[in-house]
């Protein structure tokens, strides 16, 4: 019994990390990437004839870093080889920015280089500064001092306030402060390439070094620490850590997305317990009257119906239901059912009995619509079930004994095939799940549901991520719990395992 | 009467059609198919015959048009359009005749079709893109019928519009949420099933939305068939590390939530149709697949495969043209539940708002009967549409199971 159990759970783990792989693709492919975005604001080409603007360009950078720094965007996706990058690399790098006329780099690859050159973070701080120290370099100082502040720049945000000591704060605020007074005003065109247009550009850079040198541990990396930042400060491990700290921070809703979803993953539970209980109950005792009436007219008008019923796409019955019994006709006549939410407003107040009246009242049409679509799967295998178990050499024992014919419904066939249902509960339950979106969508219910859709019209990738991460882990437990069932209703699972 | 051989794909047609039921199945998506294909002769503003300055066929010279038929599905059901009736006459032909003049009618099949889309090329272009290209869309529409009308010009001119003379993309001005049957002030026409809160008509969209259906039905399926059939035959002819592997990751997709999925990935890519439809593609493989995989392992044990492998045959040779064609019957069973699937989700996308914005769906009408709740006929509508289609193919593929698997027919 335990082992089986332990076995089920270990064999979930794949299956969550596999979730969690596809989900973390997904969130990588989000629309906006930071060249794109530079691209829509027009930043990243600022002026006419490719001259460049240090303060608009910057400005524009620092606020989509501090947003990519906050979703993990900043990071490669699976492998990060820039603990490993050097003076030479970074001087080639900021070599094949400029503009000469003949110059090798197109448009779009030059972006990317520049992207990933702002997105190195405190990896390129020491090169950029070594190409910074260096007088011979002079050309290369306008960019290399933009480069420099934007990747040594600490976003400080809303998550970091409980995490930095307020005198702490205060340093990183003036230091950021800093790095923006110390870029050197520099202009890019065809004709001249990287053009220094900036009488102060040897004292910035000097000073810009100095600050580096005073800060050098802010920036230095060992061996260690580069060889685990390779697969450390990747995407998908940056990911992993957040979702399991409670570190996705939804930037469109400014709030934790765990936070978020604390108040609202139980309403989607509750429902979904509901309607799972209500689906069984109402199919095992259909399906046995069914079989119990095999052939007859009300067996077969029975099967054509929920034939139906199972091809009725779940939101037109909901939108339906919702026009002809929640909608008031205008006449002063009220509608049957409410049209929204779970509660009525002030329900708080309400003795518990009224609470749960007003409860049922508003979840009579949710549940129904998130039921009535498994009412023919699962009757139907009710009713084979119990039709097999009616040809079994045991129930022809239980007639020749003489027990009537509800004993042998009831005492014998019934307990035989519900093990079958069990079983069926952790296969249905992944079927069944996802109408609760549609369900809570058009009653306007405060759940996952909402939640979910509300961020994918938003492209709200952490707040996505976190409640799909959720509705799935909702899904694995109930998988699980299904096949604990199973395993209690059915003694042979267990023998075979311990 | 002497009994003549049947194949086994005989017989179960034979058995298929023998119901009732499953006749009917077939009628409706076949009126659905030609409804979706003759669309634009059915509802459009460009007139089907106009004679005025000389004998024309506007509709035909519009069919090709990029401007008025931006999306390649279009395109695609376009073409059918113009070339199914030549494609039933080549049938006819050769069914009359036998084999003998099988060569004759391919010959005529393809005369025709070049025949007719031959003045669908404007002279102005050369190059063979001008047949799907941008150029001003025709003048002979119902509103230049409706001016005419009042005008009352000199030469009377005669014309023959699509008996809903809306298209499905315009929003037609002071006409929203008309009730079915009402008329449009600016040229009298009747919305036949009323207009949305856009002031679109809702027939016009339905039966543009047909195409999208059976367009996202077709193709989604088909990119899961493709996919799960090659990995269940793999994992079920190779078996072993391979098949484990492969399995683990069907389980993953059987378990993951798909619609959520879809939500997830439609919100984060593009709300493109094609791209839904990929979407959709690539994550309904898992039942396929394993089905596949089942089918497999059991052929794979089977004398003629045996006797190919000592044959010498290569090994995807034996894979998929002697054991696939043996496991033809179940997946046609499972395809035909999956085009009801994806035509479901694709309509549940758009209900909830997530489907692509530039093109008529019956899943976008009916989140307009949502938002405008008392309108009983933006529900309707397209609610039974879906029902209707999705019925229909559920019965099919319940008719084809009977007919197709040995275990039920006994």
């Amino acid at each position: 019994m335990l082992a089986y159990l332990i076995r089920r759970m270990l064999w979930m783990v794949p299956t969550f990390i596999g979730i969690l792989v596809i989900n973390f693709g997904v969130l990588r492919l989000q629309g906006m990437t930071l060249s794109d975005e530079l691209a829509m604001t027009g930043s990243a080409k600022s002026g006419e004839g490719g001259e460049r603007k240090v303060e608009k360009a910057g400005a524009a950078v620092e606020n989509l870093l501090s947003r990519f720094r906050r979703t993990g965007n900043d990071l490669p996706a699976l492998i990060n080889l820039r603990a490993f990058s050097t003076e030479t690399g970074m001087r080639a790098t900021l070599e094949s920015l400029e503009r000469k006329l003949g110059g090798e780099a197109r448009e779009s690859e030059r972006n990317q280089r520049e992207k990933d050159l702002w997105l190195y973070g405190r990896h390129a701080v020491l090169p950029l500064a070594a190409v910074l120290a260096d007088p011979d370099q002079a050309r290369l100082h306008g960019p290399a001092s933009l480069a420099l502040s934007l990747c040594a720049l600490t976003s400080i945000n809303v998550e970091d306030l409980d995490r930095l000591s307020k005198e702490r704060r205060s340093y990183l605020l003036a230091r950021n402060d800093e790095l923006k007074r110390l870029r050197i005003d520099f202009d890019n065109t065809n004709a001249a390439g990287f053009r220094t247009n900036d009488a102060q550009s040897a004292t910035k850079a000097a000073a810009l070094v100095a600050l580096v040198q005073r800060d050098v541990a802010d920036f230095q990396t060992n061996w260690t620490q580069r060889l685990g930042s390779v697969v450390a400060e990747t995407g998908f491990i940056d990911f992993l850590s957040r979702l399991a700290t409670g570190r996705l921070y939804s930037s469109t809703r400014k709030e934790y997305v765990f936070t978020i979803i604390a108040d609202r993953w139980q309403v989607t539970l509750w429902l979904n317990v509901a309607a799972i209980i209500l689906a069984w109950g109402v199919s095992i005792p259909l399906g046995m009257w069914s079989a119990r009436h095999e052939g007859s007219l009300a067996d077969r008008t029975a099967t054509s119906g929920l034939f139906l019923l199972w091809a009725l796409p779940s939101f037109f019955i909901g939108t339906l239901l919702l026009h002809h019994f929640a909608t008031s006709t205008g006449q002063g006549q009220e509608a049957w059912f409410p049209n929204k939410g779970l509660s009525s407003p002030g329900s708080y107040w309400l003795t518990p009995w009224d609470y749960l009246r007003d409860l049922l009242w508003h979840a009579a049409l949710p549940l129904f619509v998130l039921t009535y679509g498994s009412f023919t799967a699962l009757s139907r295998y009710m009713r084979a079930n119990v039709l097999e178990q009616l040809s079994a050499d045991y129930v022809r024992t239980a007639r020749a004994k003489g027990c009537d014919e509800t004993r042998v419904m009831y005492g014998h066939v019934q307990r035989n095939s519900l093990i079958t249902m069990i079983t069926l509960g952790s296969g249905l339950l992944a079927s069944l799940f996802g109408g609760f979106v549609f369900v809570e969508s058009i009653y306007v219910i405060p759940g996952l549901g909402t939640l979910l859709l509300d961020a994918a019209k938003q492209q709200d990738a952490p707040l996505l991520m976190g409640s799909t991460v959720i509705s799935v882990l909702l899904l694995l437990v109930g998988i699980l719990l299904a096949d604990l069932l199973y395993a209690v209703a059915d003694p042979r699972i267990g023998g075979r395992y311990d | 009467m002497t009994e003549q051989a049947r194949s086994p794909w005989q017989l179960a047609i034979g058995i298929f059609v023998a119901k009732r039921l499953h006749r009917l199945g077939l009628w409706v998506v076949a009126v659905v198919v030609l409804l979706a294909v003759y669309a634009p002769f059915l509802a459009g503003e460009t007139a089907l015959v106009w004679w005025h300055d000389g004998f024309s066929l506007p509709i035909l010279a519009d069919l090709f048009n990029r401007r008025s038929y931006p999306k390649p599905h279009d395109l695609l059901f376009n073409v059918v359009a113009v070339v199914l009736p030549f494609l039933i006459l080549g049938w006819r032909l050769w069914r009359a005749d036998g084999w003998r003049k099988l060569r004759w009618s391919v010959v005529i099949v393809i005369v025709a079709c070049a025949a007719c889309l031959v003045p669908c090329i404007p002279r102005s272009g050369t190059s063979w893109q001008a047949l799907w290209s941008d150029r001003p869309t025709t003048a002979r529409t119902s509103l230049t019928a409706a001016a005419l009308q009042e005008a009352g010009t000199v030469s009377t001119p005669a014309w023959l519009l699509p008996p809903i003379p809306h298209r499905s993309d315009a929003t037609y001005q002071g006409a929203l949420l008309k009730a079915p049957g009402e008329r449009y002030a600016a040229t009298g026409a009747r919305f036949w099933l009323g207009t949305d809160a856009q002031g679109h008509d809702v027939a016009a969209l339905m039966l543009h939305g047909a195409r999208i259906s059976l367009t996202v039905g077709l193709l989604a399926t088909g990119l899961s068939l493709l996919i799960g059939l090659i990995i269940g035959a793999v994992s079920g002819y190779f078996g072993g590390w391979v098949d484990l592997l492969l399995q683990r990751v069907v389980e993953i997709m059987m378990c993951f939530p798909t619609f959520i999925l879809v939500l997830a990935v439609v919100a984060m890519t593009s709300r493109d149709i094609f791209i839904i439809m990929l979407v959709l593609g690539l994550t309904g493989w898992a039942d396929i697949a394993r089905l596949v995989r089942g089918e497999f392992l059991a052929q794979a044990v089977r004398d003629y495969v045996v006797a190919a492998e000592a044959m010498g045959l290569p090994r995807w040779r034996i894979m998929f043209r002697h054991i696939l064609p043996n496991t033809a019957a179940p997946l046609l069973i499972t395809a035909t539940f999956g085009i009801a699937g994806a035509i479901g989700i694709e309509a549940g996308l758009a209900f909830l708002g997530l489907g692509d914005p530039t093109v008529a769906s019956w899943g976008g009408l009916l989140n307009q009967g949502r938002e405008n709740i008392r309108y009983a006929w933006l529900i309707y509508t397209p609610g039974l549409a879906i029902f209707v289609l999705v019925l229909v193919l559920n019965l099919i593929g319940n008719g084809l199971r009977e007919a197709l698997d040995p275990r039920a027919q006994r």
